[in-house]
């Protein structure tokens, strides 16, 4: 009943399927992974699991970072599916049928039914991305159903003919008055076939979604106004981060080595070569200095920007461990260091001790001026001609003094300063915000309110000189 | 050859390597598809271990190459022994001026010098480094490239080439190439990312701290006078440890060395006090160790 060519296709276009799926969720792959994984694939017996995961990940996932993104694809694409069963390619197809089987047994035979969920699957291949998410199943069906028709009018596929010609009912169940429109009036089948074919299709487009709701996930995160992230998500949001940061630090480590070669190290080149009586046998170059900026983060913790700070101390806390040279402030209305803070803890227990031990003066707001000019007269030491000061905050001064003297110093004593402010444009002036008297006086400052946006203002800070 | 999996398994177990179904099986596929193996995780999970006993285990030579930065190819491939060329030059000296001695141009001269020129440039003068001695090796060899994330981007891109061919060309002698593929295990420490090239033509194994079950075995293995009772106590702490948020997780090489120091001081059972006395084996940071301290009641069960 089962051809070996006919399996060995189906079995192939699985696995096409799943790595589909990983370039959806957003995973490198070129076809030398790919083609590794058929060849690695003869090589290993799929009733091992581990055995068969491994050779998944280790031809296709080249970047540790994205092993998490590979074990929920996983997951969903092959265990659901298989289950505990022993041999994961046999069940692998056949559950997927077996599954529906029990929706109806005499109407239509197995070879029928594999045509069936073969054509369900071109049929979905064929719909542009986006309907697989905007369409109910139902009109997925009726459209399925509508092709159907079409092609065994024109002679191709019996199978059109053969669900239709055992059509018991005059209306389809489930298709709702619109649809049954678009459907046309004779549509109409059996009722359990009509499930079924609608479970098939269910399944078939969740499995195909699986990589893009991870991506979609992840960038919905992202790109979430960080004021309205959920406790939940913000957990979530550690290890994207973390995911992020290591992919940033390692793009960036990558472009540090690139730029290597200088000029002639003679001293070297020269005392190496002595032992050749100074013939110089071997030349030296000098490195060329590594720009590797000094970073300074002052940022605003009051409650102004309660959830954004939280947030942006955990970057603040990224930013520290992926750069050497970090020091980091907070204030409310007093100005405190705590790099050693972060350098000793993990994010999680130095944001509560923050909040918890520290003396930033809570209840009187946020004062702008009274924190520059205390880091003026502490920490002005940490400045220098090579340093980059990053501001965090929204400028709510509580109609206070702005520092003016200070923030100015502060600026002439470093290299840039950049000001990073999480509300929106429009609102920069609003209330007591005085966002617009210190912006002349920064090299920039920006909107930021995502990770996306702090992503590419550090990439362009650090990555592209 | 290994035979399939589950021999990686137990071929590496018999030198007392305790390798997970995951790693067996990037291994085996790595050899069945000829190619190298990116070994990348944290520090002390038996990275470099692992090409040591792979080695061993087919008993084949073990060729290392220990990467670090400013790396090059006179030291990753050959060189040649200028001092031992200038020495034969300074003796040779006479001999090669009555040979110049007929010759009346500067020109003549140097173009009979330089019919002599393979003298100078023969694998006398040749000192092989580790990955020609890897390419030119009679019999397969396993080639370790440890810590390749220590070297400079120029040397990976050297590399890539030699990986993609197996054939190493010195213009002076000729082109050697490979009677047998050496099994090229990299490892990398993530101190920076490999460039996507030579990525895509390695299998890529990331090794985690061990499950359980593994890691008792490790130090059952390793360290046997540390009684199966102390061991697995010694291993639920360990892992209960690696749950808080530590700046330096212990790996399984300070899990040994706190088994072996607890059998030294006589243990049998992981008693709060001496455990807490001996936290420095598997603890670098003066801040990891009062956490645990601090948690100790929840750690320690005795
Ligand atoms: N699976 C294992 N079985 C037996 N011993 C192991 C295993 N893993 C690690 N070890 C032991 O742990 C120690 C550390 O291993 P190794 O030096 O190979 O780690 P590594 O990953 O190369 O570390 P690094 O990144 O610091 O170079 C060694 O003594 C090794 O024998
Ligand atoms: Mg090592």
């Amino acid at each position: 009943m089962k051809h070996e060519n006919d399996i060995q296709h189906r079995v192939k276009k699985k696995f096409f399927d799943f790595t589909a799926i990983l370039k959806d969720a957003g995973i490198e792959l070129s076809t030398v992974e790919v083609m590794d994984m058929f060849e690695a694939l003869q090589y290993v017996e799929f009733n091992d699991k581990n055995a068969f995961k491994q050779t998944l990940s280790s031809t296709l996932i080249k970047d540790y970072t994205d092993l998490p993104v590979f074990e929920r694809c996983f997951e969903r694409f092959f265990e659901k599916k298989t289950g505990d069963s022993d041999n994961f390619l046999d069940t692998l197809i056949e559950r997927s049928i077996d599954q529906l089987k029990s929706h109806d047994d005499q109407k239509i035979t197995d070879e029928q039914m594999i045509m069936l969920q073969e054509q369900v699957e071109k049929f979905l291949d064929e719909q542009p991305s986006e309907s697989l998410f905007e369409k109910t199943p139902e009109q997925l069906l009726s459209l399925f159903l509508e092709s159907l028709e079409e092609s065994s009018e024109s002679g191709g596929g019996g199978l059109g003919f053969m669900l239709f010609s055992s059509r018991g009912h005059t209306s389809s169940p489930g298709i709702s008055e619109e649809d049954s429109d678009e459907t046309g009036d004779d549509a109409t089948l059996d009722d359990d076939l009509y499930q079924m074919m609608l479970e098939m299709l269910k399944n078939r487009r969740n499995e195909k979604t699986i990589g893009t709701e991870q991506k979609k996930h992840d960038e919905y995160l992202l790109n979430k106004f960080i004021y309205q992230l959920t406790p939940e998500e913000i957990k979530e949001m550690r290890e994207l981060i973390m995911r992020f940061g290591q992919k940033m630090k390692n793009r960036i480590s990558l472009r540090k080595k690139k730029i290597k070669h200088g000029s002639l190290d003679v001293k070297r080149t020269f005392r190496s070569n002595m032992q050749y009586d100074s013939i110089p046998f071997r030349l030296f170059y000098k490195d060329k200095r590594i720009d590797r900026p000094q970073l300074i983060v002052l940022c605003d913790i009051s409650s102004s920007v309660n959830q954004y700070s939280r947030f942006m101390l955990l970057l603040t806390y990224t930013l520290q461990s992926l750069f050497s040279k970090v020091r980091t402030f907070a204030f409310i209305s007093n100005m405190v260091e705590i790099t050693e803070l972060f350098r000793e803890m993990d994010p999680e227990r130095a944001l509560s001790s923050i909040f918890s031990d520290t003396d930033f003066t809570y209840g009187w707001g946020s004062n702008y001026g009274n924190s520059f000019n205390q880091f003026m007269e502490n920490y002005s030491d940490s400045l220098s001609h090579k340093s980059t000061v990053l501001v965090i905050g929204d400028a709510r001064n509580n109609n206070q003094d702005p520092g003016m003297k200070s923030f100015l110093r502060i600026k002439e004593r470093s290299r840039n300063l950049f000001w990073l402010n999480p509300d929106k444009r429009h609102l920069w002036d609003w209330s007591d915000s005085i966002a617009t008297v210190y912006k002349p006086h920064c090299t920039e400052m920006r909107e930021v309110n995502n990770v996306i946006d702090l992503a590419d203002f550090v990439d362009k800070l650090f990555v592209k000189k | 050859m290994f035979d399939n999996v589950q021999h990686v398994i137990d071929q590496l177990e018999k030198h007392k390597y305790i390798c997970s179904r995951d790693i067996a099986t990037t291994i085996y596929l790595a050899m069945k598809m000829q190619k190298p193996v990116l070994v990348e995780g944290p520090a002390g999970v038996g990275k470099t271990d692992l090409g040591k006993c792979i080695a061993l285990a087919l008993n084949m030579e073990l060729i290392r190459l220990q990467c670090y930065e400013g790396l090059d190819e006179a030291k990753a491939l050959y060189e040649w022994e200028y001092a031992k060329q200038l020495l034969y030059t300074q003796i040779l000296k006479d001999k090669l001026s009555q040979m110049l001695s007929n010759e009346d141009t500067l020109t003549d001269a140097i173009n009979k010098l330089s019919e002599e020129e393979d003298v100078f440039f023969s694998d006398k003068f040749l000192i092989p480094r580790p990955i020609l001695k890897a390419v030119a090796s009679p019999s397969p060899a396993v080639l370790l490239i440890d810590e390749i994330d220590k070297s400079d981007s120029e040397f990976e891109a050297f590399l890539l080439e030699v990986l993609s061919d197996y054939q190493i060309t010195i213009p002076e002698i000729g082109t050697i190439v490979a009677k047998h593929k050496p099994f090229v295990l990299l490892t990398s420490n993530n101190a920076r990312e490999m460039s996507d090239a030579l990525k895509r033509r390695c299998l890529h194994l990331y090794i985690d701290f061990p499950s359980k079950e593994l890691e008792e075995k490790i130090i059952q293995i390793k360290v046997p006078e540390c009684g199966s009772y102390l061991t697995s106590e010694l291993i639920e702490t360990v892992h209960r440890i690696r749950q808080l948020p530590l700046k330096k997780e212990p790996s399984i090489s300070e899990t040994l060395d706190w088994a072996k120091a607890l059998s030294l001081l006589g243990c049998e059972v992981l008693k709060k006090e001496s455990a807490i006395d001996t936290l420095n084996f598997i603890l670098k940071y003066e801040k990891d160790i009062e956490l645990v301290k601090k948690k100790s009641d929840d750690i320690f069960i005795h």
